[in-house]
């Protein structure tokens, strides 16, 4: 029984994808970890693509890229581009979190506390505020008719 | 020793953010820079004929290699497999990454000499 309690808050494998109770740095987490196998994935593709039909002639080039002119791939390279920004800037975020920039001075634990994850959340709201100014940035090209 | 490892999943992370700009900036803002189509054949040769932008794909690519799976890795990892099974990861993703690396620089270098 008292496993079961010790149990309680974990998150296992579903960890992965789902941030259960914890606050919002877990989801963050969960979304770096996601964008980093998605960007995985999109680069693999990428490769084949820029590499296998750029040896060919021009209609070859031209016709693989008509291919990605189908509106959902549209919206998969868009998505691709919110994905790079938003695993870009958190990772500048865990970098200065790693290295302990914006801790603040240690200050005496009198009610209420402030724990090192609220000082630096400020700095992670921040980020996502840029991030959502990049992605309606790069919304605005796409539904421009950018590629 | 796995610390530096670390330190460079870091590094080349900084540095994907700054090459990885320049070129979703030249690929995707297109419309907003009032530069021309960048996925045209014109566009992509003009591109792959220069130093420059060949130099910055290689690099681009070396470093996504090793941030991309090195960050795999861990992600593989932490289901804890036995030892032996973290070996043979280990040296199955260094196996790909190589010949990604090898592929990805034959291709550009050889239509830059071609």
């Amino acid at each position: 029984m008292s496993q079961r309690e010790h149990k309680e808050n974990y998150l296992g494998a579903r960890g992965w994808v789902w941030a259960g109770r914890y606050q919002m740095e877990r989801h963050l987490y969960v979304l770096h970890r996601v964008t980093g196998l998605g960007l995985l994935l999109f680069g693999i593709i990428h490769l084949i693509i820029t590499t296998f039909f750029r040896m060919g002639d021009k209609d070859t080039w031209e016709s693989a890229i008509s291919v990605t002119h189908n509106p959902v791939l549209k919206v998969g390279a868009y998505l691709v581009v919110v994905a790079f920004v938003f695993h870009a800037l958190n990772g500048l975020r865990l970098i200065l979190q790693e290295f302990g920039f914006g801790l603040g001075r240690p200050t005496p634990p009198i009610y209420p506390y402030t724990d090192a994850l609220r000082r630096k959340r400020r700095l992670a709201i921040i980020l996502i505020a840029i991030i959502g100014i990049l992605a309606v940035v790069f919304l605005y090209d796409f539904a421009a008719g950018g590629g | 020793m796995r610390t530096r490892f670390h330190l460079i999943h870091l590094v080349t992370g900084v540095l994907i953010a700054v090459f990885l700009s320049i070129h979703m900036v030249r690929s995707h803002l297109d419309d907003i820079l009032g530069t021309d189509d960048p996925t045209s054949w014109e566009s992509m040769m003009s591109r792959a004929t220069d130093g420059m932008w060949v130099a910055l794909y290689i690099a681009l690519l070396a470093v996504a290699l090793y941030h991309a799976l090195y960050g795999l890795r861990g992600i593989i990892l932490e289901l804890t497999p036995s030892a032996r099974a973290a070996r043979v990861t280990t040296w199955c993703l260094i196996a790909i990454g190589i010949a990604a690396f090898g592929w990805g620089t034959y291709v550009p270098i050889h239509l830059l000499s071609g």
